[in-house]
């Protein structure tokens, strides 16, 4: 910003400047997943997995879920990387009473939040699938949130062979 | 639609009006996981994972995924829903770089 001489010129430049700055500014805000700003880091967060369920249930009762929540967990898992899971509960699925949310929460996973579903009664079945990642071998947890807001929960062991985590 | 050649969906090849069909959804991501330094600390950066999953049936919300980076690579999911009517089923793929990757269906009873 050298040999400005001109008042007006400084003045454009430095309104230039300014709007790249809000630019950067804003796709920093977007994209460099500062935990304060970024969407995307407000649910995963490196904590521990009782900082973990405090922050999405807070002191909320968690009733035992072992008669209406169907969790298909291996019992084993070769590869941590890749570990297929799958969770059903057992709903009408109405607009009266459905399931809200399923939540995976892995224990001994650094970040312990896996994934939250949020189903509407048109889903008709509260199902869930997906590949998750497990660091070690631990207890791999799932919440289900119902319509009235109860929260049940099941939990089993997940024994890693290879953990998929890295770092 | 960008990058829809990423995402592959897989329905059951016949639907009757009525049914729960189930779907199975990828999408084609690294998902790139944490990385740490020496000390353990996690290095701030933008990491590039899937963090939402939306599925749009006749124009409506019926399912969403928040994802973290405990998710596997190139990602899958399942989900079911209720076929009422012929129409579209839409699956969108959000990521923290700003990717969007989308596939869409057209539910057609048989």
């Amino acid at each position: 910003m050298s040999g400005m001489t001109d008042e007006s010129q400084m003045t454009r430049r430095a309104a230039l400047g300014a709007l790249g700055a809000l630019g950067v500014a804003a796709a920093g805000g977007f994209v460099m997943g500062a935990p304060a700003t970024a969407r995307a880091q407000v649910l995963g967060l490196n904590e521990s997995v009782q900082e973990t369920m405090k922050r999405l249930f807070g002191d909320r009762p968690i009733k035992d879920g072992e008669a209406l929540v169907k969790v298909d967990f291996p019992p084993i898992a070769e590869n941590g990387s890749v570990v297929p899971i799958s969770v059903t509960v057992d709903s009408p699925m109405t607009p009266a009473s459905y399931v809200k949310n399923i939540y995976i929460v892995a224990d001994k996973n650094r970040i312990p939040f896996v994934t939250r579903v949020t189903l509407a009664p048109e889903a008709g079945r509260a199902f869930m699938g997906a590949n998750i990642r497990l660091g070690e071998t631990g207890d791999l947890r799932a919440i289900a949130e119902q319509s009235d807001g109860t929260l049940l929960m099941v939990k089993r062991e997940v024994k890693v062979t290879v953990g998929g985590c890295g770092g | 639609m960008a990058d829809s050649d990423k995402v592959r969906l897989r329905l059951p090849s016949t639907i009757k009006a009525g049914d729960v069909v189930q779907v199975r959804a990828l999408v084609l991501h690294p998902m790139e996981r944490v990385e740490r330094d020496a000390q353990g600390r996690i290095i701030q950066k933008n990491y590039n994972y899937v963090n939402k999953v939306i599925v749009t049936y006749l124009g409506k919300t019926i399912l969403s995924f928040d994802t973290s980076q405990g998710v596997a690579e190139n990602p899958f999911f399942s989900f079911t829903f209720r076929a009422t009517a012929p129409g579209p089923l839409k699956v969108e793929f959000l990521d923290t770089s700003g990717g969007r990757f989308e596939r869409t269906v057209d539910i057609k009873f048989s």
